[in-house]
Order: C-alpha cells, then structure tokens, then sequence
C-alpha cells in the first residue's frame, strides 16, 4: 500500500485517479523564482485546497501531502525530516519528540527511542512513553482505526493482538512485551529486522503518540489532539471546509528545531477546502490573478496543462515546477504476454516523448527510464529501459524482434483509467506499437479500475498504473509491486498487477529485507530492478511534475523531499 | 402519394396559391397535396436554407467513411511535432494551416477537420438509428392504441405513463455496465465501441417513442371516424389492413415532423451521454466526445473550443428548422 496521491483538479493528475499511491521520497529541483528565503512571523496564510482528506487522526492519515503538512503544523514524531531542498539531508531524518534518531544493537530488530523533556499536548500535559505505546497499539485495531499505513502489524513481535479496544488482559500484556516503556523510553522489537525504520517513523503517523484518555476510537476521526505549534480552533477539523489553525500556547519551541523541522511563521493558517470537482482549477486562476486576500494564499492543487501558458511574467515568479515522488509505468501481464521477446518489443516501441508531450508537456511529467523514483537514495536508470530506444521509441528494433518471434500482428489489450488526457496518451502509445507490428486495442476503465487489473484472470495485456514510495527506500516500491508472495492468492494479483513471479527477484528480496545496513538493502535492490527490467516485468513511462502557484505575499514558499514535493508548509509565511 | 384523406384535392387550391381575382385566369392545373407542400416550402427560405444545410451533412456523413478509405481524411494518426511544449496545437489558430484546415487536437495533433467529417458520420448514425426505433414503436403503439380503443389504448396509454415517469437519464448511466453486457453477450454485439453504441441507440429509441406515439393516437383517433376507414371495415377488412394500409398512409406528415426533430434531439443527447462517460470512447470520434475534450480548453485553444460546439448547434437548429418548415409546409390549415 502506498501513500496517496491526490488527485487535483490538474490535468495530468486525472491519470492517477484513485490511486493509493506513496510519497516521501522525491525532491528535485525548484524551477521558478519567488522569494525563497523565510519571512518573518505573523500574518495570516491561507491554505486552498480543492479535495478533503480521509481523517484527521493521525494513525489513519495516508495522503502524502497531509502526512507532510500535519508533521509541521499539529503532529510531531518520534523523528522527522528535516526541512531541506537537498534531497539527501531531507531524507535523512533527525530527532523530533525523541532525543535522538534510534538505537539499534541486533542490526534492526529492535529500536529505542527516549523521549525529550517538557513536550506536550495542547491541553498541557506531558508526552509520555505509554502515549507512543498507546499509538502504536491503536494501529492494530484496523476495524476501527481504519485507513492508514500499516508496515508494523507485520513487524511488530506480536502476534493476534487485536488493538487495544478489544485485547485480553493477555494480549495486552503481549503486545506491552512487544513495544514496550521503561521511564522515559520506548522500545520497539520487531520479528525481523527492519534497517529503515526511522525512515518509516518520520514519514507516517503509525508510531506517533497517541493519548488514550482522548481516544473514543472510530469518533476521534476528526478530533485534533495537537502537540505541534498550531491547533485547530475548536479542536475538530472539518472534513468539507476545512478549519482555522491557531497558535498552540502550549507548544514549547525550545524542544524543537524549529530551523530544520518547522519554522511556524503565520500566526493563523485558515485552511479552507472546497471539495468541487472544479475547485483546483479555479484555486490556481484565483493565484494566477493574485488579488486581494489571495496575494497571502498558496494552495495544493496543481496548476493544470491548459493552465500553463498563462504562467507568463511576474506570474512566472510566483511559481515552482518540481518533480514529484510519483512514477507510472505500464504493467504487462504475465500470464498473457509470455514470449519474453513480445515485452522487450513493447518496451522498444514505447514513444515515451509522444506521451510526455499528450499528458502536457516536460512541465507535467518527464520520461522515466526506471520504476523508481530519482528522489530515492540509490535510484539508476535500468538499462533494460535506458538502452533499448532514445525515448521516440524504435519501431523498426521492435518490429524486427517481433519477425524474430514470429508473433508479428500480436494483439494488445492496453488497459487504463480513462480520463480525457490518458485517452489521448494511450492513443500515442497504441500508434508507436501498432507502427512496430502489434495490434493494439484500448480499453479505458472506470472507477473500480485498480480492482479490475488485481484480477488474476482479467485479459488485459498490458496495464497502466502509479506508485509512490512510502518513505525514502526502494523497499516500499519493488517488493509491494513484484513481490508474488504477499500479493497473490488464488482471488487477487494484489498490487502485482501483472502476476509476475520470478525466484531470482525474490531471494533478492529477501536478502534486502534481512541486510543490516540502508546501504546494504540499496544494492540488493538495486540488482532487483535489474531483474525485472531483464524480464520486462514493467515499462517505466514517466516521472509525474508538480506545478505550483503562490501569492504575491507569502515568503519562503519551496518544495522538498520531505514535503513530497508539495508545498513546504514548515517554512512558508506572509510579509506584511 | 395517394389521395388518402378522401377530400378532393382542388378543395385546397382556393386556399392556397390561387389568385383571388377569379377574371384573371390561368389554366387551372391539378395539384396533388404533396406538390401543394413542396410548394410551400419553396416558398419559405429559412426552411430552404436550412434544407440545404441538411443535405450538406448528410453527404457528408456519407462521404466520410469512403473518403477516409481513400486516404484523403485521417481521423487517427497523431502528430506530435504539431504540439508545443504545453501539448497544444502550434500556431495561433489552433494549428490552422493548409493540411489540417481547422487545425489540430491538442495532446495528439491528430487533424480536427477529420475527426469531425468521422464524427458527424458517427453520430448521425447513432441518432438516425435511435429515431428509427423510437418511430417504429410510437407509430405502431400509436396506431394500435388509437385505432384499437378500449382497453389496449388504456394500457398502452399507461405503459408511455410509466415510461415517460422513468427516471431515464439515471438508470440509462446506473446500468450502462449491465446494459452494455447485455447487448453484448445477448445480442452478440462486438465488445467495446460497437456494443456501446448500441447500448445508446437501444436505450435512446426505447425511451423515445412516447412522444410520437401520443401523437399518433391523436390523429388516428379523427381518422377511425372517416368515411374511407369505416368503409374499410364494413367491407369487412382485417385489423392489419385498416391500421396499415388505410391509416397509416394519412400519417405521413406528423412522422415526417417528429423524425425531423427528434434527430436533432438525439445528436444532443448522444453529445450528453458521452459527457457523462456512456457512449462511444475515444480514439473512435462522435461529436459527444470530440465536445467534451473540446470543453478543457475553452480558454486555451479557442479554435478546437468552438468547432465541435458550432458543428452541433449547427446540426440542431438546420434539423430543427426543417422540421418546423415541414410542419408549417404540410398543415394547410397553418399560418402561413
């Protein structure tokens, strides 16, 4: 499961409908001007946003974007990412409630994390080992606490422990054992070892602190319990208009680094949501014009292709064209498409600069020459992709490979999420192969999409889709993606959309989830994706761009790996 | 055509195109009540205009499949050295230029002028098909209930009731999926476009037919008490042959008018239906699909904005007025 990537109201973005997708990874480079240096505190920033998020508690937040924006402004972690535009210091986390980033002595298998004196939640209280016991728990409950991340029920040493709401005496006990709270430490054993799980800690929610006496399970969906440097006024966000965050009295800076993590420079953010389907785009006219109470606004909706051209002059100023931490790439079915020599004809005749150009241009996307996103530490262009075509496609390559296979005139059922901009892209794709020799038939796809391609006997040869990573690492991108074990049963392909297996991938794998260093893991999976670009388990189609437009007053507005190359809400504020 | 309604044909000609100065007289020429209508017609030019625009898509929607066999249009083959950067057309007119006369797709640079001559052959098709069904059925329920009486009239009255209280435009998106199944795997259809375009002309007919049908029972209730028909059925005629062969003949005219303006009605609602994702899917052109990729870049791309969005108001209102003239033309007891 990735994180999600909402779609905006931008043109591209219709791609990845409904997609669960990952973030955390990404980075780039900030394309326009715009006054990048923080402000000064106070004023008022308004935060636009055209969809509503799925909770506002923390351990059910899974949209990147929330997960980002909510680590500054209401829920700090054990650890963080720091607030940086170099990639590598912003994937790197540092100490955030806890003193420091984690202490392991068996090469993973358990972490320690101590927590700093005087943090507190909003109603005053201290932040206390059983609060971050307590979260953790909350996860486990996955009927109630519903929609969140969920790396630690595999991990976690504990086994059917229901959550907290309904456990025996005994399992609670067990689970206790498991993650357990001596003074002011917390420890975390864990039934295999997990190199990167600071990096899990600081990009989701799943081990964040939680108070039980604030808890009424399924009905504090809503409720903010803030221990950051806003609050919610009322305490309750609004899922459909969103609220007003205020100054939260009892958030002591002095515990925090408010240089790496979050400067908190507003005095009053008014997060205002508009769930239209027309909202992003009116958002990002509204930011084109520049009036008014709009000079002091940003908003995460994308700015849309046809919206571009406007982005001309002083607007150019006011915006950032970044790459985001968002691939799509083409499945291709492996229990239809046997002949090895069929994919690496269809990897060939792929016109990914045609497709590019369909989907909007080199400022919504950029070709991709692998699945994993080039924010990722150890991300390479796989030369089964990088070497086969100079990105045009090569017909004639292809069309000779085919002859070679005697499959010439092999039909092709391309299958996607249809929205106006993928049936012009698809459309791009379908002439590139159908010029090689195959015969290519589009199917466009509804709502229930991702389910239609997990099916084991749909007859769809190729198949469209997007993933994110969850946190920096290339473990939440290959293994969810190709790894046949946990994804297929006898009823689903899971996220192995395609039904790839192969043995040489997954002892890779293995020995990835088992290294004891980051380092370690990067190269296992490194020869991982080699694998499956020599067996064309995939076709990378591209890296998805994020264009962003910002008043004329806010100061300091930037994207970074941490922010998923969203808006930096840590360091954003308003000139007066 | 004959002279059905059993009243003498020169009882029109004073009405009409008959000089009132009775001295001045010509040779008195018979005319039958069709060249009476057509001269009427003649007479009115919005109705001719419209007459010819008509004809104009009608060939063309024609033509298009031979000319596109033949290489001269292609509705399919994208360009992309036509777009820019941002993926819309180069050019200021929307890549106007003397290959693609009104220029190019953005995204895909495939030639809107094709695309649009496919389209229009496609959706006409689509809207001629649908109308014929929803003429077929109305004018037979309208017939067999009018003429019929009693209790058929009462249930067929009540069966357009329940049809036109049919929530139709929803269930007509809730069972698109099932819908198209059907038609697929009942009626052997093709899957995809084929199947989905019969979907649409099934449901489009299906529903359509009341309005035509009320019509008819409404004339077929003044020509039950003619003379020729209950001369038909003292004669001792079959049902078949006093509702075909002697009523159906005098309801040329209504028919003629509805047809003319309910296919504009459907060129519509297919533009709507694929609005709301049922229907024919691209790359495959109708002017439904070509308005709703056209409505993204009402501020970008003017040109691309306005073509399909003329083309089918053009289509609408030349229909409409046709349809009008007829009626006008046909009703001699109308104002003109």
């Amino acid at each position: 499961m990735g994180k999600k990537l909402k779609r905006g109201a931008a043109v591209f973005s219709a791609v990845t409908v409904g997609l669960t997708l990952a973030a955390c990874g990404g980075g780039g480079e900030s394309g326009g001007g715009g006054s990048n240096e923080p402000g000064e505190p106070g004023g008022t920033l308004t935060y636009l946003q055209a969809f509503p998020f799925e909770s506002a508690d923390p351990h059910r937040i899974y949209y990147g974007v929330q997960l980002a924006n909510w680590r500054r402004t209401f829920y700090r972690g054990l650890v963080a990412f720091p607030m940086s535009e170099d990639p590598d210091v912003s994937n790197t986390p540092v100490p955030d409630l806890a003193t420091d980033t984690g202490t392991t002595e068996d090469g993973g298998k358990t972490w320690s994390f101590t927590l700093k004196d005087g943090v507190k939640w909003e109603d005053g209280t201290d932040i206390t080992c059983e609060d971050v016991q307590y979260g953790t728990s909350r996860v486990f409950a996955n009927d109630v606490i519903i929609g969140g991340p969920n790396y630690t029920l595999s991990y976690i040493d504990v086994e059917d422990y229901p959550g907290p709401y309904t456990a025996t005496e005994e399992q609670q006990a067990a689970f206790e054992d498991a993650v357990s709270c001596d003074g002011k430490t917390v420890t975390f054993r864990f039934n295999k070892p997990w190199a990167d799980f600071p990096l899990a800690a600081a990009g989701m929610m799943m081990v964040d602190p939680y108070k039980e006496s604030f808890d009424e399970g399924a009905k504090s969906q809503w409720k903010i319990l803030s221990n950051g440097p806003y609050k919610v006024e009322g305490g309750t966000w609004d899922k459909n208009s969103g609220a007003k965050l205020v100054r939260n009295d009892q958030y002591d800076p002095a515990t925090d680094d408010p240089e790496a993590l979050r400067l908190a420079l507003p005095d009053v953010i008014d997060w205002q949501i508009n769930p239209s389907d027309t909202a992003g785009e009116l958002f990002n006219d509204r930011m084109i014009q520049d009036a008014g109470k709009d000079q002091t606004a940003i908003t995460n909706a994308r700015v849309t292709a046809p919206q571009l051209p406007k982005v001309t002059g002083p607007v150019a100023e006011r915006y950032v064209n970044v790459d985001s931490p968002f691939n799509s790439y083409l499945v291709i079915n492996a229990k239809t498409v046997t002949d090895l020599k069929v994919r690496q004809a269809l990897a060939m005749a792929t016109n990914l600069n045609g497709y590019v150009k369909a989907l909007g241009g080199e400022k919504v996307a950029s070709p991709a020459e692998t699945i994993v996103n080039p924010g990722l530490p150890g991300a390479t262009d796989n030369p089964a992709f990088a070497d086969d075509n100079n990105n045009d496609g090569n017909f004639d390559g292809a069309r000779a490979l085919l002859e070679e296979a005697g499959a010439v005139g092999y039909e092709i059922k391309l299958s996607y999420p249809k929205t106006p901009t993928a049936d012009k892209a698809m459309a791009i794709l379908k002439e590139g192969w159908d010029s090689a020799g195959f015969k290519v038939t589009l199917d466009p796809l509804g709502d229930t999409y991702y389910d239609v391609i997990a099916s084991p006997d749909k007859d769809s040869d190729v198949m469209w889709a997007g993933w994110g990573a969850d946190w920096p690492s290339m473990m939440t991108i290959l293994p969810p993606l190709f790894d046949s074990r946990p994804n297929i049963s006898s009823t689903t392909c899971g996220n192995d959309y395609g039904c790839f297996q192969s043995d040489e991938f997954e002892a890779l794998v293995d020995q990835a989830a088992n290294a004891g260093t980051v380092e370690e893991q990067v190269e296992f999976l490194q020869q991982a994706d080699l694998v499956l670009g020599e067996q064309i388990a995939y076709i990378p189609l591209e890296i998805t761009k994020f264009n962003w437009l910002y008043g004329s007053k806010v100061t300091g507005f930037t994207t970074t790996a941490a922010s998923a190359a969203y808006p930096e809400l840590g360091l954003i504020g308003v000139s007066n | 055509m004959t002279d059905g309604t059993g009243v003498h044909v020169d009882d029109f000609r004073d009405l009409n195109d008959e000089p009132t100065n009775p001295v001045e007289s010509k040779a008195v020429v018979s005319k039958s009540p069709t060249q009476l209508a057509l001269a009427r017609l003649r007479k009115d030019r919005l109705t001719m205009v419209s007459v010819y625009i008509v004809g104009f898509f009608v060939v063309a929607g024609i033509s298009a499949p031979i000319v596109w066999w033949l290489g001269l249009i292609d509705p399919f083959t994208t360009d992309t050295d036509l777009i820019n950067e941002y993926s819309l057309p180069i050019g200021s007119w929307g890549g106007i230029s003397g290959d693609h006369w009104l220029g190019v797709e953005p995204g895909t640079g495939r030639d809107t002028l094709a695309r649009m001559w496919l389209g229009t052959t496609l959706s006409l098709t689509i809207s001629i098909s649908a109308t014929a069904i929803a003429m077929f059925l109305g004018v037979v329920a309208g017939i067999v209930s009018g003429a019929g009486g009693g209790w058929t009239d009462t249930i067929i009255g009540r069966i357009i009731d329940l049809t036109l209280a049919f929530p139709q435009v929803l269930m007509l998106l809730a069972l698109a999926t099932v819908g198209i199944a059907f038609v697929e795997e009942v009626l052997h259809v093709p899957h995809g476009n084929p199947a989905a375009a019969v979907y649409v002309v099934l449901v489009l007919g299906l529903f359509g037919w009341t309005g035509i049908a009320r019509i008819v029972r409404g004339q077929v209730l003044t020509l039950r008490e003619q003379e020729f028909v209950q001369a038909a059925q003292m004669i001792g005629a079959s049902k078949f042959r006093i509702y075909f062969k002697e009523i159906l003949p005098n309801l040329w005219a209504p028919i003629l008018v509805t047809f003319t303006l309910m296919m504009p009605a459907f060129v519509s609602a297919e533009a709507a239906l694929s609005y709301l994702g049922v229907g024919i899917t691209p790359p495959t052109p109708t002017l439904g699909n070509l308005l709703t990729d056209s409505l993204r870049y009402a501020d970008s791309v003017y040109v691309y904005f306005f073509v399909p969005a003329v083309l089918i108001a053009l289509i609408v209102i030349s229909f409409n007025l046709l349809g009008d003239g007829l009626r006008d033309a046909l009703d001699p007891k109308g104002h003109r």
